[in-house]
């Protein structure tokens, strides 16, 4: 009887392992290779990883960028058109500035990502189909650039999804993509 | 210390202080067993607290009801998560270390001014931590589990944090020096592969809480501005060794607590010594690294350390917990093949102890933990489909279908068990608590199922009080999830009935249960047939329907994969 309550025998190192165990020991460390090479093999050929540069930014440096980024920016509406291919948000309890912005589909952009208060989660998803949707921290003191195309027009939401304080709720912005072509 | 209160604590022990449970046949020193006791009986206090909050969480979630004002939701559900994911558990993992250490070992529980001292730094940290999330006022902010700095918490929380991890460490050097001691005396005997599991659970712990006495202790003195500075990703790396630490060592008890159970109430043996106990060493090394799902879709750590922790390293971890899937119910198998109890392929599994609500919970767990919590763990870990789960609700049905259902079932069906073996009293309302593993499991995993539909189809958030039929200043909102959040509300309310449940017949059971009076009254509680007696190596049972259950269960673990993929593949092009 081997009990898992009492010491084991001598020699339980040696005792045989049942035929259909080694069997399922195998597919397990077969799957557990296949799902390693996937996710790394994904970095070098896929569409969609969260890789980007990350700079260390204080609140005020930041502030600074967008700063320049809104006076270089046109506006169409009251939303932004960025001077190229450049995009700044910035999080802040209870908004994201930089929202709404304008932009065009297909078009590779750079999303500069910072917070000037506390962290916050960019959670974003196409107004036509919520299943679509990505999520990013957002963290005061790093600057993240992330490369972004995107590849339907429609309007875009953002909303808050690390929670920031009791306005997170109502913490909303917006991206237009439109088609240019 | 004579600890007496109600008769709970009044067994008869020989003159040395020694009794033998008529159900493991173990050696019990009353000392260990009156701590055992003692930590359970506060865990089910704490399931009590946190399970309150729990309905009023879900019940402001499903906004048709919209219970809480979102300036209580998030202090509501700080509460529910402190009481339920931190002190439930850690205070029935002691009582485990307690069991798999001095119970399994024969021996009495050493220093236990120790294991008092280190009870009441718990408890004095749990009631701090709760007094603090409940009074917390602007400017500062409910921590939930997280307390994400520098978003600022009541400095009394940071401190009961600490009072609370120095006493589980504290708590746990009994164990250690049990073990110590018993390699001192015996140094050519291995242990048995309960310890063992529970020596690799508390070693995952000791890590986890050293993380964590770090984390906090820094963003205490932030707080009370003797450091003036927090680095946001600093916290976020530090926080999660203990963050994700904790539920690994949820993890590393409860399979413990799996082998324990499915052998004193179900036959199960242990099929293969070798193989289970390289699967706690792969826990050992790689457990950890898990933690590291936290940071797929964060800003500041490089690409390499992504895929070292979550790819080369965790899949160790996930490897084991694929090994352990297949060894638990194997063991069952052969056990109750070899006591005559085979009967086709599912037999074995089928005419089980079912009414017996330490059984039914343990095997509702294994089955839940696996299918709901385990892949999907897995599948959001992955960098890239990570992005797709990173704080959405679909993150808290992960957890749930960890801890609500794995966990939390492995221990009630525990505290079941300690009803009937410690304290010596059977079980009240009979019916009521041999459906209560049912009810709970079923209920809790539809709830777990909806929380992982509304948070990947519909992207809803977590951590939010009301957004799905209103964000204020807008016309958007995330109404199409409401029939699904409708589902969810409705089986939350059945779930936390099922929690009441428990509770109640565990309580009633301690206060006004019968008295176990001998063997016979347990008898249920030995596995059919008693202790077999053949000599035929277990391994050389059948195992066929264990087999035919993992090759489902690796069916549906890839097909969850697949097809999570395919939703991130449809997403426009992020990243480089």
């Amino acid at each position: 009887m081997s009990s898992p309550l009492e010491i084991p025998e001598d020699g339980w190192w040696d005792r045989n392992i049942n035929r259909r165990e080694s069997i399922w020991l195998g597919l397990s460390g077969i799957w557990s290779l296949i799902i390693f090479a996937w996710m790394s093999a994904f970095t070098r050929i896929g569409e969609q990883n969260p890789i980007g540069v990350t700079y260390q930014v204080s609140a005020r440096e930041y502030q600074e960028k967008m700063q320049s980024y809104k006076e270089a920016a046109s506006e169409r509406g009251d939303a932004l058109v960025p001077p190229d291919t450049d995009v700044f948000i910035a999080a802040f309890r209870f908004s994201w500035d930089g929202t709404p912005v304008v932009l065009e589909a297909g078009t590779e952009y750079d999303f500069h990502l910072s917070s000037y208060d506390v962290q916050h989660g960019f959670s974003i998803r196409p107004e036509h189909a919520l299943s679509k949707q990505m999520n990013f921290q957002v963290l005061p003191g790093y600057e993240w650039i992330l490369p972004m195309t995107f590849d339907e027009p429609g309007v875009y939401h953002v909303i808050c999804n690390e929670y920031c304080g009791n306005g997170h709720r109502t913490m909303h912005g917006t991206i237009e993509v439109v088609d240019e072509r | 210390m004579n600890l007496d209160v109600l008769g709970l604590f009044d067994n008869d022990y020989d003159t040395e202080g020694f009794r033998t449970c008529s159900v493991t046949g173990l050696k019990i020193h009353r000392s260990a067993e009156n701590y055992v006791k003692l930590f359970g009986l506060t865990a089910v206090v704490a399931l009590l607290v946190g399970g309150i909050f729990a309905f009023t969480v879900a019940m402001t979630r499903w906004e048709v009801v919209g219970l809480l004002q979102p300036s209580d939701f998030y202090i509501h559900l700080s509460l529910h998560a402190w009481n339920l994911l931190i002190f439930w558990m850690v205070f029935m993992e002691i009582a485990i270390l307690y069991v798999g250490g001095p119970m399994v070992l024969g021996r009495r529980l050493p220093i236990t001014r120790v294991a008092q001292t280190g009870y009441v730094s718990m408890v004095l940290g749990a009631l701090v931590i709760n007094v603090s999330i409940f009074l917390t006022s602007p400017p500062d902010t409910a921590p939930l589990l997280t307390a994400y700095a520098p978003l600022q918490s009541p400095p009394a929380f940071y401190a009961g944090v600490i009072l609370f991890i120095v006493g589980a460490v504290v708590a746990a050097l009994p164990f250690f020096l049990t073990l110590w001691r018993e390699r001192r005396e015996y140094p050519n005997r291995s242990l048995p592969l309960v310890a063992f599991g529970a020596f690799v659970t508390s070693i995952i712990a000791v890590e986890a809480l050293v993380g964590g006495l770090i984390t906090f202790v820094v963003t205490f003195l932030w707080r009370i501005d003797l450091i003036q500075w927090m680095d946001a990703a600093w916290y976020r790396q530090m926080y999660w060794t203990i963050g994700h630490g904790t539920q690994q060592i949820n993890l590393a008890a409860m399979v413990t607590v799996w082998y324990f159970l499915t052998h004193v109430v179900g036959g199960a043996e242990v099929i293969s010594e070798k193989v289970s106990r390289t699967a706690f060493i792969l826990y050992l090394f790689f457990i950890n690294l898990g933690a590291a799902h936290h940071l797929m879709s964060d800003p500041a750590v490089s690409v390499g350390w992504r895929i070292f922790n979550t790819s080369y390293a965790f899949y160790g971890a996930a490897f084991a917990s694929m090994i352990h899937a297949f060894a638990i119910p194997a063991g069952l198998e052969a056990g109750r093949r070899k006591r005559g109890k085979g009967g086709g392929t599912f037999g074995w599994l089928t005419n089980a102890p079912w009414a017996n609500p330490v059984f039914s919970a343990t095997i509702f767990s294994i089955i839940l933990f696996g299918f709901l919590g385990g892949i999907t763990g897995v599948v959001m870990g992955q960098m890239q489909v990570n992005m797709t789960w990173h704080n959405t609700f679909a993150t808290v049905g992960h957890f749930h279908g960890t801890v609500a259902v794995g966990t939390t079932l492995a221990f009630m069906g525990l505290v079941f068990f300690v009803v009937r073996t410690m304290f010596q009293r059977r079980l009240s309302f009979g019916r009521m608590a041999s459906l209560q593993p049912f009810f709970y499991a079923g209920a809790m995993g539809i709830v777990v199922i909806m929380m992982m539909y509304v948070g990947i189809l519909y992207g809803v958030p977590r951590r939010t009080a009301e957004i799905v039929r209103n964000i204020p200043g807008t016309e958007f909102s995330l109404q199409a999830a409401s029939p699904l959040f409708a589902i969810f509300g409705v089986f939350a309310i059945l779930a936390i009935t099922a929690g009441t449940i428990f509770v109640v017949v565990a309580v009633a059971s301690l206060l006004i249960g019968d008295r176990v009076t001998g063997p016979e009254d347990n008898a249920d509680l030995v596995p059919d047939g008693g202790a077999a007696t053949d000599d035929k190596p277990v391994h050389a049972y059948e195992m066929r329907g264990t087999f035919l259950i993992c090759l489902v269960f690796m069916a549906v673990f890839i097909g969850s994969y697949v097809i999570n993929w395919y939703v991130l593949t449809e997403l426009w092009s992020v990243g480089v």
